[in-house]
This record gives structure tokens, C-alpha cells and sequence, in this order.
């Protein structure tokens, strides 16, 4: 399956993708965990430090004049599948996590990295890997087609007035160009009975999980540690594996790009 | 409501800069806060006796849920960027003209103003 997370800032987009993509490799899965945040997030909840430049200047060359399509392409026999094994890291239960790396200087430095970390993306076989992403919270990311190796995006909603009217922006992303094949929601933080529903009401999407509020996961963050290692047996996590069942039985199927192509 | 930052910045403003204004900006992880303590330091400002302007500067615009002025107001207000982009404006209209066409009025006399949003694919 290929999801990616999206939400509003602090939804808890990184904790929920990295709880999910460790109990799904726990199901004897191959885990690619998609981080494209310039601000570390996901490397936390994997169990792996914030790597500045995963992706190595040499792996990609420059177009010449002459040519199309992206300044950079990843160098000559190099395909994809290789260029993942090669510049992901593994972190925890075996989860890779393929990112471009991190700003902390300048931003054109990182230029490289994004266009291999894309075209890595565009041409992995749709066999064989499952896909989690993590975009930055907000729209810029998701609107401009940052997820769009996703068949399925997940917005991840706190039911809060604000968080509401974010998801309620991204489910635009339906009518995108990009043809996913679900949008759905997953309620983060819940704690009432009818959070689901009103979810549900104001964003007009499906909710396929609530995740509810759950102090082991503060005091897991406030170490920045993984709630899955602090507290295993939290009702967090046991929500997040509940989601994970959910998705097994409804998004594990030939993915749209193969559908697509074929 | 008093808060200790806020009660700083009036003082410190007074103090250094009687006849000018203040401009401050929030920023922080998502989630951390940053809406919500905008929208509490622009109205307390305002019941001083400031004018205030609060321009929301996030493409994924919310700061009008915080001051209050409800969520199909904040859905309704247009980003300044878009609209001047669609007219083709030939001159630079003045800050004033800005916030007076594009503002809407919350609570304790604060003008809201939204820069630009992100709340469409890009199209194909």
C-alpha cells in the first residue's frame, strides 16, 4: 500500500506515520517510511538521528542544455530501487526511511537530493514496497503534488475548529490531477464519543479511525522517543494498529499507479 | 486578559517608540501555539487603545478561528496575493488601501488581513 499522512501543523502527522509504518513491518512488510518535511519529525518516532544529507551529491548529474524534463536526473545506471536501498537509512522494526535531508543552511543545497528523493519515488516498482508518507502540516506540500506517490492520502484531524477547517481544504485534493485513489480522515488526539461524527459532518470525508488522546504519547515527546517503544501496550498505539488492519483490508490491493499503467 | 508578553511588549513599545509602531511576528512548530497566541496578543493590544493589524501570513490561513471571528468568516476572507494576481493590478496599492479592501473587522478593534492561501490543487 502507498499512503501518505497530511494535516494541519502539530495534527500529529510524524508520530502517527512512524507508529504506523513500524507495526505494519512488524507484519512482516517492507517499509519504506517518505519523509519530505524540511524540518525534522519522522526520524524520531524510527529511532534514527537527523541526517542532514541522506542523499549524496553524486547521486545525481546535471541535464545538459539540450535535454528535458528536471535540472537533475539520479546518475546513469542507477535505478531506482538500488538508489533506495543505497541512501535510506533503517531505522526501527526495519522501517527505511528515504528523505532529502534537512535545511539548516542554505536551501539551495538540498536541490539535489529533492530531485533524486523524487524521481526515487516516481519510478520504484509498485511491488514489493509499502509506501508512508509524512508532508509538512498545512496545504503548500499536499497542493503542489508532494504526496503524489500516494494512492492514498490520510488527513489526520484533531477535532478542533482550526485542525477541521485544514482537512477540510486538503479533501480538495479529490478533484486534484494527481488521481488518488482515496482521501480519507483519521481522528488524532480524540477524546469525546462524537468526535468521529462531527469530523465526519464538517470535513465530508470518511473517517477510517480515531486515535485517542493519550498521555503516554506526551511524555513519549517530551523525551523524543517513540510512544511504541516507551509504552507499547498504550491505547495509542493499539488505535494505531487497529488503523493498520483497517488499511490492510481496504488499501491492499493493486495500487492505482499499477492500475494506471497498465 | 494580562498576559506577562504581552504586558512587556506594550511597555517596552511605550518606552522606546512613543509615536511608532510595533510589528511582531509569531513563529514556531505546527501546533505549538502560534495562532492561538497571535490572536490573544493582537486583541489585547487592541483594548489598550492600539490600532492593530493582524495579518495572517500562513497559506493555510486560521488566525481569524482565534480572534474570534468565526469559521465561515475565516473561510471567506480573500488572500490579498490572489486577488491582486487576478486583477493584474499596474500599480502598488499603499498599505492602507490593502487593509481597508481586504480587511475584516474582529473583536477589540483588530483589522485581519490574510496574505495568501494554499486551499486548491494546483491545476492541472
Amino acid at each position: 500500500m502507498r499512503v501518505a499522512f497530511i494535516g494541519k501543523g502539530g495534527a500529529g502527522k510524524s508520530t502517527v506515520a512512524s507508529t504506523f509504518a513500524r507495526l505494519l513491518a512488524r507484519r512482516g512488510r517492507d517499509v519504506v517510511a517518505v519523509d519530505s518535511d524540511p524540518m525534522p519529525g519522522l526520524c524520531f518516532g524510527l529511532s534514527l538521528p537527523v541526517v542532514e544529507r541522506p542523499i549524496p551529491d553524486e547521486a545525481v548529474v546535471e541535464k545538459s542544455e539540450a535535454d528535458e524534463g528536471p535540472r537533475y536526473r539520479l546518475r546513469p545506471g542507477l535505478d531506482a530501487t538500488t538508489a533506495l536501498r543505497d541512501y535510506s537509512l533503517i531505522g526501527a522494526d526495519g522501517v527505511r526511511l528515504l528523505a532529502f535531508g534537512k535545511t539548516r543552511g542554505e536551501w539551495g543545497d538540498i536541490a539535489k537530493g529533492q530531485h533524486a528523493w523524487s524521481q526515487i519515488l516516481s519510478e520504484l516498482p509498485t511491488d514489493g514496497f509499502d509506501l508512508v508518507g509524512d508532508l509538512p502540516g498545512g496545504t503548500r506540500q499536499p497542493m503542489t503534488g508532494w504526496g503524489k506517490y500516494a494512492d492514498t492520502m490520510m488527513i489526520v484531524v484533531e477535532p478542533t475548529a482550526k485542525s477541521i477547517n485544514t482537512a477540510r481544504r486538503l479533501a480538495t485534493l479529490q478533484h486534484s490531477r494527481w488521481d488518488y485513489h482515496e482521501i480519507v480522515a483519521v481522528v488524532n488526539r480524540g477524546s469525546e464519543s462524537d468526535d468521529a461524527q462531527m469530523v465526519a459532518e464538517r470535513t465530508g470525508l470518511s473517517v477510517i479511525g480515531v486515535l485517542p488522546i493519550d498521555a503516554e504519547v506526551a511524555i513519549a515527546d517530551r523525551l523524543g522517543l517513540a510512544a511504541l517503544d516507551t509504552a507499547p501496550n498504550c491505547d495509542f498505539v493499539a488505535a494505531v494498529d487497529t488503523l493498520v488492519s483497517t488499511c490492510l483490508t481496504r488499501f491492499d490491493q493493486p495500487s492505482a499507479a499499477s492500475r494506471r499503467s497498465s | 486578559m494580562t498576559t506577562t508578553t504581552e504586558s512587556f511588549v506594550f511597555e517596552d513599545a511605550r518606552v522606546k517608540a512613543p509615536d511608532t509602531s510595533i510589528k511582531i511576528a509569531v513563529v514556531g512548530k505546527g501546533g505549538s501555539g502560534k495562532t492561538t497566541t497571535s490572536g490573544i496578543l493582537a486583541r489585547a493590544l487592541g483594548r489598550k487603545g492600539f490600532t492593530v493589524v493582524a495579518l495572517d501570513c500562513d497559506t493555510n490561513p486560521n488566525l481569524g478561528v482565534s480572534l474570534g471571528v468565526g469559521d465561515g468568516e475565516t473561510e471567506r476572507l480573500a488572500a490579498i496575493r490572489q486577488v491582486l494576481d487576478d486583477e493584474g493590478v499596474g500599480h502598488a496599492p499603499t498599505w492602507n488601501e490593502l487593509i481597508e479592501r481586504f480587511g475584516s473587522d474582529a473583536p477589540d478593534g483588530v483589522r485581519l488581513a490574510v496574505v495568501s492561501r494554499i486551499d486548491n490543487p494546483e491545476p492541472g
